[in-house]
C-alpha cells in the first residue's frame, strides 16, 4: 500500500497537457550519440585482446572468494537538478566486491555469469533502481555512488520542494519505494573497446517498468597512467519515469533517453593508493527534465582525489 | 736329528712370530687409523649440527597474505659448540650461543615467502646447517571482473 502523500506543484506548469507521452528515444539524441561513439572508436588506439588473460590479481581481475574493499577519498561535487536542493559533495566514495566462481557482488548490484571467454560475458544481474536516491537521502546508493541518473538528495525525506501555486491546487506525490531491477547484461571488449548492454525489468513489484543501458569505453592514453573516454546512454521506459517524476493528474510523462559522455584518468602511485579523477555528464531527456520537480536539463558529476585499497 | 727338530721348531715359531706380528701390526694401524679419525671428526667445528624448525611448512589460503606464526628453532650437536642463529631477509634476528651442544630458539615471525634459517659460526662467515619454512600459496583462482562502463566510476 502505497503512502500518498500532497505537495503543491508550481501554476506556471499547470497548463501542461496530461497524458502526455513523449517518447524521448528521438532520432536526435540516438544520432547524438551515434556520432560520439564513432568518434571514440576512431580515437581509440589499437590495443590487443590478448591483455585480457588474468594472470595475478589486477584492477582487471579479481582473486576468487575474496572481497575487495576500497575507498576514494578527495574532492567533488554531483549536480542537482531537483528544485529546491543545492549540490552533492562528494568526499568519501567507499567500494565493496567479492566474485564467485559464478556469482558476483559489486557495491549494491549482484550478478550470476552464465557465459564468459575473453572478449565476451553474459551476466544475470539484480540492479537497485537508481532514481530513488533523487528522493531518499538515506538511500544506500547514496554511500555507493553508482552511475546513470543517481542524483543524491540533500533533503531529509520523501517530499519535494516546490512552488507553491497561485492557485492552490494541490496535487500528490506519491512515495518511491526501494525497486530492484534485474535482467542481463552483455559486456565485451574488443580491440580495446569496453562495452556494457543491460536489459532490465523492475521485479520488486512497484512499476514494472524497463531500462536500457549501454555504455562505450575506449583508452585514449595507456601508459602508467590511462585516460578512459566514455559514452553511453540510460533509456528509461514510461512506467519508471512516470513512478519517480510524474505527478498524478498534473505530469505524465514517456520514456526517457539520457545519454552521457564521461573522462576518466587513473594513475596508480603504489600497491595500494591511485590517483583518480572523472567528469561525468548526463543529459537528461525532456521527459524528465520537462518534470515540475525539475530545474535542470543535466547532471554534472566530477571527482579529483585518490583511491585507497583497503583490502 | 736334534738339529733338524729345533730348526723345524724355529721355523714354525718364526711363521707364527711372522702372522702374530702382522696382526698386530693390522690392529695397531687399524686403532692408529681410527683414532685419527675420530680425531680429525672431533677437530671439525660444526659437524653433526642438527637444526630443526617447526613448522616445516606454512600454507596460505586465498584470504593470506602473510605467513604469522610463532617459529621454533632447534639445534643440537655431538660436541659444544659457539654459533648464531640468522634468518634470512630477517636481519634484526640474531640468537648466538657460546659452548654449548644444543639451543631452542623461538620468534614470531611474519613472512610471504620462504624463510630460510641458518646456523653460522660467530664471525657469521661459515653456514654450519640450514633449514626452511616452504610457504605454499593455495592456488588463487582470477576471473576477471565486471566491465562496466555504464558505471561511474569504472
Amino acid at each position: 500500500m502505497r503512502n500518498a502523500r500532497s505537495a503543491r506543484i508550481g501554476c506556471d506548469r499547470a497548463f501542461w497537457p496530461l497524458a502526455k507521452e513523449r517518447d524521448d528515444f528521438t532520432v536526435h539524441h540516438t544520432l547524438l550519440t551515434a556520432a560520439f561513439l564513432c568518434l571514440l572508436a576512431a580515437l581509440v588506439p589499437r590495443v590487443s585482446a590478448a591483455e585480457d588473460s588474468c594472470s595475478s590479481p589486477s584492477p582487471e581481475c579479481a582473486v576468487v572468494g575474496r572481497f575487495e574493499l576500497s575507498v576514494s577519498l578527495g574532492a567533488g561535487q554531483r549536480s542537482n537538478p531537483v528544485q529546491g536542493r543545492s549540490d552533492i559533495p562528494l568526499v568519501v566514495i567507499p567500494h565493496i566486491s567479492w566474485y564467485g566462481k559464478r556469482f558476483f557482488l559489486e557495491n549494491l548490484e549482484l550478478g550470476f555469469t552464465a557465459f564468459e571467454n575473453e572478449q565476451n560475458t553474459l551476466n544475470f544481474i539484480v540492479t537497485p533502481g537508481y532514481d530513488r536516491v533523487f528522493f531518499y537521502r538515506n538511500d544506500l546508493q547514496n554511500i555507493f555512488i553508482a552511475g546513470g541518473s543517481a542524483l543524491t538528495s540533500t533533503g531529509g525525506g520523501g517530499y519535494v520542494a516546490v512552488d507553491v501555486p497561485a492557485s492552490g491546487r494541490e496535487f500528490e506525490v506519491r512515495d518511491r519505494h526501494t525497486t530492484f531491477l534485474a535482467g542481463p547484461e552483455w559486456s565485451f571488449d574488443y580491440r580495446g573497446i569496453t562495452g556494457q548492454l543491460n536489459a532490465l525489468r523492475e521485479v520488486t513489484n512497484e512499476h514494472e517498468g524497463y531500462e536500457v543501458r549501454a555504455a562505450l569505453a575506449a583508452p585514449l592514453i595507456q601508459s602508467k597512467g590511462s585516460l578512459v573516454a566514455s559514452a553511453g546512454f540510460t533509456w528509461k521506459s514510461r512506467e519508471i519515469v512516470r513512478y519517480y517524476y510524474g505527478v498524478d493528474g498534473l505530469y505524465e510523462p514517456g520514456s526517457a533517453f539520457n545519454p552521457f559522455v564521461k573522462l576518466r584518468y587513473s594513475h596508480p602511485l603504489s600497491e595500494r593508493w591511485t590517483l583518480n579523477a572523472f567528469a561525468h555528464y548526463e543529459q537528461l531527456a525532456n521527459a524528465i527534465a520537462d518534470s515540475p520537480i525539475i530545474t535542470e536539463d543535466h547532471v554534472t558529476t566530477v571527482f579529483a582525489g585518490v583511491v585507497f585499497k583497503i583490502r | 736329528m736334534l738339529r733338524l727338530y729345533l730348526q723345524a721348531s724355529f721355523s714354525r715359531f718364526a711363521d707364527a712370530a711372522s702372522k702374530a706380528g702382522c696382526v698386530a701390526l693390522a690392529l695397531l694401524l687399524s686403532f692408529v687409523s681410527s683414532n685419527s679419525v675420530v680425531a680429525a671428526a672431533s677437530g671439525k667445528s660444526g659437524e653433526g649440527i642438527k637444526l630443526e624448525l617447526s613448522p616445516r611448512v606454512c600454507t596460505l589460503s586465498a584470504d593470506d597474505e602473510n605467513c604469522d606464526t610463532v617459529v621454533t628453532a632447534q639445534w643440537s650437536a655431538p660436541k659444544d659448540e659457539s654459533l648464531c642463529l640468522l634468518i634470512v631477509g630477517q636481519p634484526q634476528i640474531r640468537q648466538c650461543w657460546e659452548n654449548h651442544t644444543e639451543g631452542v630458539y623461538t620468534v614470531r615471525l611474519t613472512f610471504d615467502r620462504d624463510l630460510l634459517v641458518e646456523l653460522r659460526d660467530l664471525q657469521l662467515q661459515k653456514v654450519l646447517a640450514s633449514e626452511a619454512i616452504a610457504v605454499i600459496k593455495e592456488a588463487l583462482r582470477l576471473r576477471r571482473k565486471r566491465r562496466q562502463p555504464w558505471d561511474i566510476l569504472s
